[in-house]
């Protein structure tokens, strides 16, 4: 069917894809939790509604110096000062595109292999098939268009 | 893959009754501890596929500078804490017996299988303890008062 075309091919892939992942989710989680600066999760719990997590210093100075003395550091500008930096967002929309591909190569391919073991029927394989990467590539058309679109 | 794996039936030859029975007993809890391996591996890959789609869902969420300060503020309620805490021992988990799996048939580490398996181990559990430390000590904070934590290397 469709995926055993290339299996060999495919196998191999998604050995690389996860090799790879182990990389991107090292800076994805570096870079969403522990740099003081740029991190849009802190370390503080809040409850109330509508109160916004309070940022470090090094936040609250990136996004003055970035977007004007007045700017306040809430989620947004704090991710913004990646997103929206007239250099950097190059590089960072295109990791978050290419760790998007990569994740979701990785994860639908797997997902697949998952289905194949426990579908026998080979027409059920098949719209299993269809159905799962029909979702992936919609996921894909989404997080490249948010990712992009972004502080743009 | 684990589940084509079949126990081989004990040497006949030159072993007597209690080492075989000994060797078949070892193979078996081989068998199993890699059987909960992969199942595992197996069950934390199709979690993280699941919060990889809800993941890019709620990110549509940064074409609107309210909704993601909405979003973001929701990601540091209690719950979504220890989910966090939950999703980085599931990624902890797959990347390190995934890695483990690329090295034994990409690279041909077998020969080295027991050593990998402890070192791995070692690794996943530091990653979970530095990495989760964000979480336990937002957590900790919440739940005893400000100041209560030690913030060590946050
Ligand atoms: C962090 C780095 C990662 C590494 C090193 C890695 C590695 C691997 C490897 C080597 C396999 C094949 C296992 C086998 O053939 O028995 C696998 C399977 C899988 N992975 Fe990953 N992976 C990673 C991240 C992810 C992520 C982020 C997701 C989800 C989006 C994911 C989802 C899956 C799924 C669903 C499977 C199929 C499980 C199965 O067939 O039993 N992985 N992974
Ligand atoms: C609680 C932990 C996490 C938080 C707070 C978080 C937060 C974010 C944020 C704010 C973005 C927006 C882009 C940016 O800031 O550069 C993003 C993008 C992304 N994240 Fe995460 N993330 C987390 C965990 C994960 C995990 C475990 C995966 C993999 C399964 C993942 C996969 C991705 C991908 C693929 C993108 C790019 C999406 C796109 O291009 O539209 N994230 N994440």
């Amino acid at each position: 069917m469709a995926s055993s075309q290339s299996n060999a091919l495919n196998w191999f892939l998604h050995r690389i894809t996860g090799t790879f992942l182990v990389f991107m989710l090292i800076t994805h989680f570096w870079v969403q939790h522990y740099d003081h600066q740029v991190a849009s999760v802190t370390h503080e719990v809040v409850t109330e509604k509508n109160e916004m997590p309070e940022y470090p210093e090094e936040a609250k100075e990136g996004v003055k110096a970035r977007f004007g003395p007045d700017a306040e550091a809430t989620p947004y500008q704090v991710v913004m000062q990646r997103l929206a930096d007239p250099v950097y967002a190059f590089l960072w929309k295109g990791f978050n595109v290419l760790f998007l591909i990569v994740a979701l190569h990785h994860g639908f391919y797997g997902l697949n292999n998952v289905m194949t073991d426990y579908i026998r029927n080979p027409m059920g394989r098949l719209i299993a098939s269809v159905l799962s990467w029909t979702v992936a590539l919609g996921l894909f058309i989404i997080g490249t268009y948010s990712v992009i679109t972004a502080g743009w | 893959m684990a589940v084509d794996t079949r126990e081989r039936p004990p040497k006949a030859s030159s072993k007597d009754a209690a080492t075989a029975e000994q060797e078949s007993r070892f193979q078996r809890y081989r068998i199993r501890t890699g059987m909960f391996a992969w199942m595992m591996h197996r069950l934390t890959g199709v979690g993280l596929v699941v919060y990889l789609i809800i993941h890019i869902w709620g990110l549509t969420a940064l074409t609107d500078p309210e909704t993601f300060n909405a979003l973001i503020a929701k990601y540091h309620s209690p719950i979504f804490k220890v989910g966090e805490f939950a999703l980085l021992v599931a990624v902890a988990y797959h990347a390190m017996n995934g890695l483990r799996i690329v090295l034994i048939d990409l690279l041909g580490w077998s020969p080295k299988q027991k050593r990998l398996f402890a070192t791995l181990g070692a690794v996943t559990l530091l990653i979970i303890l530095v990495g989760g430390w964000p979480s336990i000590y937002a957590l900790g904070e919440w739940l005893f008062g400000p100041g209560s934590m030690p913030s060590l290397f946050l």
